[in-house]
């Protein structure tokens, strides 16, 4: 599995669709609806995390519970974690479970990438 | 030489800029670019503090707070210029008075007058600002300005040979290398 992850706007899915050949159709991108399904690429996985969190999922588990789903998969999330701790609680609740997630996947990657300004930033 | 800077808020971003810019300087002509239009007596007292700051370190400033491509004949060709910040520029650009509707044109016309400005320049560094990792759904003119600012810096970062991140006064280069 190979994990990208940046800000908002950053080039992430730019990267990833020249870096691997990808086409329109090897990607899947989520929603808030919490429904995911493990395409050549999975892009905004954060949504996937924001519906996970409004249904009472922690999507950490999600992946631990099928991990042969996205395996050798590309997975793209954006880093939420920078700004103020969000008034609302489902925000914060959100953001906490991103990173959670975040940092369970990273050990498993095969590659890390973080973009910053459409400029790639290997971390592993 | 074109440096590209950003980062967070208070992390070295000016600071780098100004020691980078008159390291590329050389002795030779150094712009700075004011982009900041006051609004408030805080706004004030913050430009107050910019200017005391660059205070001995040869800048002559210009302001520019809009229209950027009417500042390129002021800037003699082959001098050196800071522009601080595309932030600001943008922000003065996109949301014009008198009603400040968000005019979606402005990313593309500021990323064409900035990288113009550039190639009048001998040297430049462009200061930005990175807004792009909070936990928070914005409404479509605040997240049209994030993208629109995006859109911005990474047509300056692909323009220029370096591009570095400012974090706790340290700098993580992304592209090349620039030494002050």
């Amino acid at each position: 599995m190979h994990l990208i992850i940046g800000g908002a706007f950053q080039g992430k899915l730019d990267y990833a669709v020249k870096k691997y050949g990808l086409s329109e159709g090897d990607i899947f991108e989520c929603s808030e609806s919490g429904e995911i399904e493990f395409k050549k690429c999975v892009n905004h996985l954060e949504r996937f995390t924001l519906g996970c969190v409004r249904r009472g999922l922690e999507p950490a588990e999600v992946f631990m519970s099928s991990p042969e789903l996205w395996r050798d998969r590309i997975l793209i999330c954006e880093d939420i974690s920078s700004g103020v701790v969000p008034v609302d609680a489902v925000m914060r609740a959100w953001r906490e479970a991103n990173g959670r997630l975040l940092n369970w996947l990273s050990p498993q990657a095969e590659s890390v990438t973080r973009l910053f300004c459409g400029l790639p930033q290997v971390l592993k | 030489m074109k440096v590209f800077i950003s980062g967070g808020c208070k992390n070295g971003k000016s600071t780098l800029a100004q020691r980078l810019a008159k390291a590329l300087a050389e002795g030779g002509e150094l712009y700075y670019l004011a982009t900041m239009e006051p609004r408030d007596a805080e706004d004030e007292a913050r430009i107050r503090r910019h200017i005391a700051e660059r205070e001995g370190w040869g800048f002559q400033t210009l302001e520019c707070p809009r229209d950027i491509e009417s500042c390129i004949g002021k800037i003699s060709a082959g001098g050196t210029v800071l522009l601080d910040s595309v932030t600001a520029l943008l922000s003065n650009e996109m949301f014009p008075p008198p009603d400040y509707a968000m005019d979606p044109a402005a990313p593309r016309r500021v990323a064409e007058g900035l990288l113009k400005l550039g190639e009048r320049a001998g040297s430049i560094v462009y200061v930005s600002d990175y807004i792009y990792s909070d936990a928070e759904i914005y409404d479509a003119v605040t997240d049209g300005y994030k993208r629109g600012l995006a859109y911005v810096d990474r047509a300056l970062a692909q323009a220029c040979q370096a591009v570095a991140e400012c974090c706790a006064g340290l700098v993580i280069w992304h592209k090349g290398r620039a030494e002050p």
